[in-house]
C-alpha cells in the first residue's frame, strides 16, 4: 500500500479544529490517526492539540474515536492503567495512544513517561515537539534549543535541548524513532511499526515547526521541517530492540545556518553560538553513526 | 464460612481488597502503608488473586494508572500515606471530579515537617475537600469490613465517587488484632462482582470524549451533581452498613456511632479513628463515677453527617472534640471546625477543642478522662463562653497545657 | 437513552469549528499543470485536499488558507488567491 493510500483513510479527527494556520502538529495528528485507525484510544494532554479542541467542547467530542485529556503530568501512567484494563478484558487489539507535546513529555510528564517505559507497558507514545510551551504563549521547555527566543528566554535559551529520543532509547524499550512531517513516508512507516509492536512501549518523537513560536510564514511549515532534517539538526532514525538505524541518511548536510536563518526565534543568535550549534549537530551525528554500529546494547 | 485470623491493619486492608475482586491495583510503597501493596503483590504472584498490578514509579502514577484503568471499566484499589497522598493530589482531585469509584486505603501519617513517620489524620483531612468520600475507622476488623462496604458505596449509581478508608498509621497499620475474615462466597453475595460504568468510559466500540473543555455554567452543573451525590452517599453508606450487618452480623453504625449517650447525657466527647478505643475506656470509667458524659465516633467525614450529629447532640450541653490533626489559621483541630459548622444552629451547646496525639503521640485513657472532665465542667457551668481556647493534651508533663 | 452527564463527557457528536471563515487567501489548482504527485494532499494540515480517481480536488470548507499546498507543489500548479473583501 502506498503512502498516499494510507493517507486516504478516514480522518477521525474533527475537520475543524482551531490549530494555527499552517500548523504541522495538526497535520501530524491527522496522519498518525489515519495509520492507527478507529480501534484506538487517544490521550491528548494539555497543550496545543488539547487547546484547539481535539478533546471536544462541552458535550461534544473532537474526534470520532475515544479521546481524553490526561493531566499534563500523567499521560503515560493513565495509558498504563487503560492498557491493564484492556488486558484484563482480553482486548489486546486496542491501540493505546498518547499524542503529547514536549512540555507534557520531556518536562512535567517525564516521570510518568519514564516509569511507563521502564515497565515496558504497551503504549504508543507520540511526542510532538515544537520546542516550547507554545499553547500557553511560547515559553521555554526542556526541548527548546540553546539560543532560541521564547517568551521566558527573551535573550535566547542558555542550555541545550534535552535529547529525548536518546533518553527513551536508553530505557531499552522495543521501539523508538524520530519523525518529521516533511518525510511522510518515513513517518507513516514508523507509526505502522509502532502499531505492530506488541512487545511493549513505542516512543515516536516528531519535530514540529511552530509558525507563531518559531517565527516563519505558515506556508513554510513543511519546508522548515525538511530543513531541520537536511541540516542534520533533527536526524531521522529509529531504535528497534536496541539497534540504531538512520532511516533518512543525509550524506551532504546543509549548514545549520540555512535552518537557523529562516527562524525569527534565532534572530539574536550570534556567530559564536551558531558555530557551537553546528559543532553540537556534528557531534550528535557522529554519535548516532557510532550507535548505528554498536547499538544501545553495545553488541 | 468466615474464619478468624490475627492480622495487622494493613493485612486487613489487603485481605479486604483481595476479597473485593479488583481488576487493577497500583500503589507505591510508603511507610506505614507499604505492606498493603506488598501483600497484594504477593497474592497476585502466588495466583491467589486474579488481578493485574502496576508497579508504578510514584503515587502520582499510582492514582493515574487507576484512573486510566477505571476509565477502561476496571475495579481498582490503592493505598497510600501522607507525603504519598500529597504527591498524588493532582490526580487525586480528578478521580472524584471524573466520578471514578476508586477505593483507596490511607494509613494515616503526620505531614512533615518535622520529619516524621507516625500517626495523624493531617494527611487525609487536608484533602477532605477534594470530592472523595472519607471513612475513618477504629480497628482492624472495621478496616476490613469498611473496605468491602466502600466498593459497594463507590459503585452505587446514586454515588459514583472514589472512597478513602483512613486508619491510623502504626496504631492500626502495624498492630495485630483478631479479625473475622469472610469467605469469597459471602463477599460475592454482598458486592457485585464487576464494575460496569455507563457514565464515563473509554471504549473504541462506544466512542466518547472524556473531559472536553467545558464552559463555566456546565461545570457548575457537574459540581452540583457531585455535591448531590455526596449528600446521597449519606443514605447509601447507611444502607451498605445495614446490608453488611444483615449478612455478616457486624454493625458499624453508618456515618456516626453514639456510645453511651442517652437522655441524661450532658457532655459528649467526639473522636475519629483508633483513639476511640481509649475514649471508650475513659467514658466507662467516668460514667461509673456518675458523670453524665458520652462518646460520639465520627466514622464518615465526607460527606459530613451533620443531621445525624445534630440529632445526637440535641440534648447535650457541652461537646469536646479531640483532634489528632491541626486546622491552621483556626488554632483548633479540623474535626472541631466541622462539628462547629454542623451545630452552628444550636447556640446552647458549648464546645471545647482539644489537640492530641500528633506525630503518633499516644492519646491515653487519662487524657480522655481529663478532656471529658473539662467537658462535664463546661456542661454544668451557667452562662459560660461558647468559645473555648484549644487545650493541648501532651504526654511529656502529663498535665494539661493551655 | 439520553446520557445522564454525571461525569464530564462528550457524546453529542463532533465539535467542529468553521475554520474556513479564517481564510484570507485560498488555493486554486490549475489542472493542466498538475502531475498528480499528491504532495498537496499529503501535506495539507487540515485535510482540505481530497483524493479522487481523476486526481486531487480542493475542498475549501475547512481550508485555513495556509498556503502549504501551493508552497509544496513541485510544478507550481496551485496559486493562492486573496479572498474578496479581506
Amino acid at each position: 500500500m502506498s503512502v498516499l493510500d494510507v493517507l486516504d483513510r478516514p480522518d477521525v479527527i474533527s475537520p475543524g479544529i482551531s490549530a494555527c494556520v499552517g500548523c504541522s502538529v495538526e497535520l501530524t495528528l491527522r496522519t498518525v490517526m489515519k495509520v492507527l485507525g478507529r480501534n484506538s484510544v487517544l490521550a491528548i494532554p494539555p497543550g496545543c492539540m488539547g487547546g484547539v479542541g481535539v478533546v471536544g467542547w462541552d458535550k461534544k467530542s473532537g474526534a470520532e474515536i475515544p479521546v481524553f485529556f490526561p493531566l499534563l503530568t500523567n499521560t503515560a501512567s493513565m495509558l498504563s492503567g487503560l492498557r491493564l484494563a484492556y488486558k484484563r478484558q482480553g482486548r489486546d487489539g486496542i491501540h493505546v495512544v498518547a499524542f503529547a507535546g514536549d512540555g507534557a513529555s520531556v518536562d512535567a510528564g517525564f516521570q510518568a513517561l519514564s516509569g511507563a517505559a521502564e515497565r515496558n507497558d504497551r503504549i504508543i507514545y507520540i511526542c510532538y515537539d515544537n520546542e516550547g510551551y507554545m499553547n500557553t504563549g511560547y515559553q521555554r521547555s526542556g526541548a527548546t534549543p540553546k539560543g532560541a527566543w521564547t517568551s521566558t528566554t527573551p535573550y535566547g535559551k542558555l542550555q541545550i535541548k534535552k535529547d529525548m529520543p536518546r533518553i527513551m532509547a536508553d530505557h531499552r524499550i522495543p521501539y523508538v524513532s524520530t519523525c518529521s512531517p516533511a518525510y511522510m513516508k518515513d513517518l507513516v512507516e514508523k507509526v505502522e511499526k509502532a502499531k505492530r509492536n506488541k512487545a511493549g512501549f513505542s516512543y515516536l518523537h516528531v519535530l514540529n515547526p511552530c509558525v507563531g513560536g518559531w517565527g516563519f510564514p505558515p506556508e513554510e511549515s513543511i519546508e522548515i521541517a525538511r530543513l531541520s532534517v537536511k541540516t542534520r539538526y533533527f536526524p531521522l532514525y529509529e531504535v528497534v530492540n536496541g539497534e540504531y538505524h538512520i532511516t533518512v541518511d543525509i550524506p551532504n548536510p546543509l549548514p545549520v545556518s540555512d535552518y537557523v536563518s529562516r527562524l525569527k526565534k534565532f534572530s539574536r543568535t550570534s556567530e559564536v553560538a551558531l558555530t557551537e550549534m553546528q559543532e553540537l549537530i556534528d557531534q550528535q551525528w557522529q554519535e548516532l553513526k557510532a550507535l548505528e554500529q554498536v547499538g544501545v546494547n553495545g553488541a | 464460612m468466615s474464619h478468624v485470623e490475627v492480622m495487622t491493619g494493613n493485612q486487613a486492608a489487603s485481605t479486604a481488597a483481595c476479597l473485593a475482586r479488583p481488576d487493577v491495583i497500583a500503589a507505591y510503597p510508603i511507610t506505614p502503608q507499604s505492606s498493603v501493596v506488598e501483600d497484594i503483590s504477593k497474592a497476585i504472584a502466588e495466583g491467589k488473586l486474579d488481578a493485574l498490578i502496576s508497579e508504578v514509579e510514584s503515587e502520582h502514577s499510582a492514582m493515574s494508572v487507576l484512573e486510566g484503568a477505571a476509565l477502561g471499566e476496571a475495579r481498582t484499589f490503592s493505598a497510600t500515606s501522607s507525603q504519598g497522598l500529597a504527591f498524588m493530589y493532582e490526580p487525586y482531585f480528578r478521580a472524584s471530579t471524573l466520578r471514578l469509584p476508586i477505593v483507596m486505603a490511607i494509613a494515616n501519617r503526620e505531614m512533615i515537617s518535622p520529619q516524621t513517620l507516625w500517626a495523624s489524620a493531617q494527611d487525609s483531612l487536608s484533602v477532605r475537600d477534594a470530592g472523595w468520600i472519607q471513612y475513618y475507622v477504629e480497628n482492624n476488623q472495621e478496616i476490613l469490613d469498611t473496605i468491602l462496604q466502600a466498593f459497594c458505596v463507590a459503585e452505587d449509581k446514586r454515588v459514583l465517587l472514589p472512597i478513602n478508608i483512613c486508619y491510623d498509621g502504626f496504631y492500626l497499620s502495624h498492630m495485630s488484632e483478631r479479625v473475622d475474615v469472610p469467605d469469597q462466597a459471602q463477599v460475592d453475595a454482598f458486592l457485585p462482582q464487576c464494575y460496569k460504568p455507563d457514565h464515563i468510559y473509554l471504549d473504541p466500540d462506544r466512542p466518547m470524549a472524556v473531559d472536553p473543555l467545558t464552559n463555566g455554567d456546565l461545570l457548575m452543573e457537574y459540581r452540583q451533581k457531585h455535591l448531590e451525590a455526596q449528600q446521597r452517599a449519606l443514605t447509601v453508606i447507611e444502607e451498605a452498613s445495614e446490608v453488611f450487618f444483615n449478612l455478616f452480623g457486624r454493625h458499624w453504625d453508618g456515618c456516626v456511632e453514639a456510645y453511651k449517650i442517652d437522655h441524661n447525657t450532658k457532655g459528649a466527647i467526639i473522636t475519629l479513628g483508633s483513639m476511640t478505643g481509649a475514649a471508650r475506656e475513659a467514658i466507662d470509667r467516668l460514667q461509673s463515677e456518675g458523670l453524665p458524659i458520652g462518646l460520639i465516633k465520627i466514622r464518615v467525614v465526607r460527606p459530613f453527617p451533620k443531621t445525624e450529629l445534630r440529632e445526637l447532640l440535641s440534648g447535650i450541653k457541652a461537646v469536646g472534640v479531640v483532634d489528632r490533626n491541626v486546622c491552621f489559621g483556626w488554632n483548633t483541630g479540623i474535626i472541631y471546625q466541622e462539628v462547629l459548622a454542623a451545630i452552628s444552629g444550636s447556640p446552647s451547646i458549648v464546645h471545647q477543642p482539644f489537640i492530641a496525639g500528633l506525630g503518633g503521640e499516644d492519646i491515653t485513657i487519662e487524657m480522655f478522662e481529663t478532656a471529658a472532665r473539662q467537658v462535664v465542667t463546661l456542661a454544668q457551668k451557667k452562662n459560660g463562653s461558647r468559645d473555648q481556647e484549644t487545650i493541648w493534651l501532651r504526654s511529656v508533663s502529663e498535665e494539661v497545657h493551655k | 437513552m439520553p446520557h445522564d452527564y454525571v461525569a464530564p463527557v462528550g457524546v453529542e457528536g463532533i465539535y467542529i469549528i468553521n475554520t474556513g471563515k479564517w481564510r484570507i487567501q485560498h488555493p486554486v489548482l490549475a489542472e493542466e499543470k498538475c502531475v498528480k504527485c499528491g504532495k498537496c494532499f499529503m501535506f495539507c494540515p487540515v485535510g482540505a485536499i481530497k483524493r479522487r480517481d481523476d486526481g486531487y480536488h480542493i475542498d475549501l470548507e475547512y481550508c485555513k488558507g495556509c498556503g502549504v499546498c501551493s508552497h509544496e507543489c513541485p510544478t507550481k500548479a496551485i496559486q493562492m488567491i486573496g479572498e474578496e473583501g479581506k
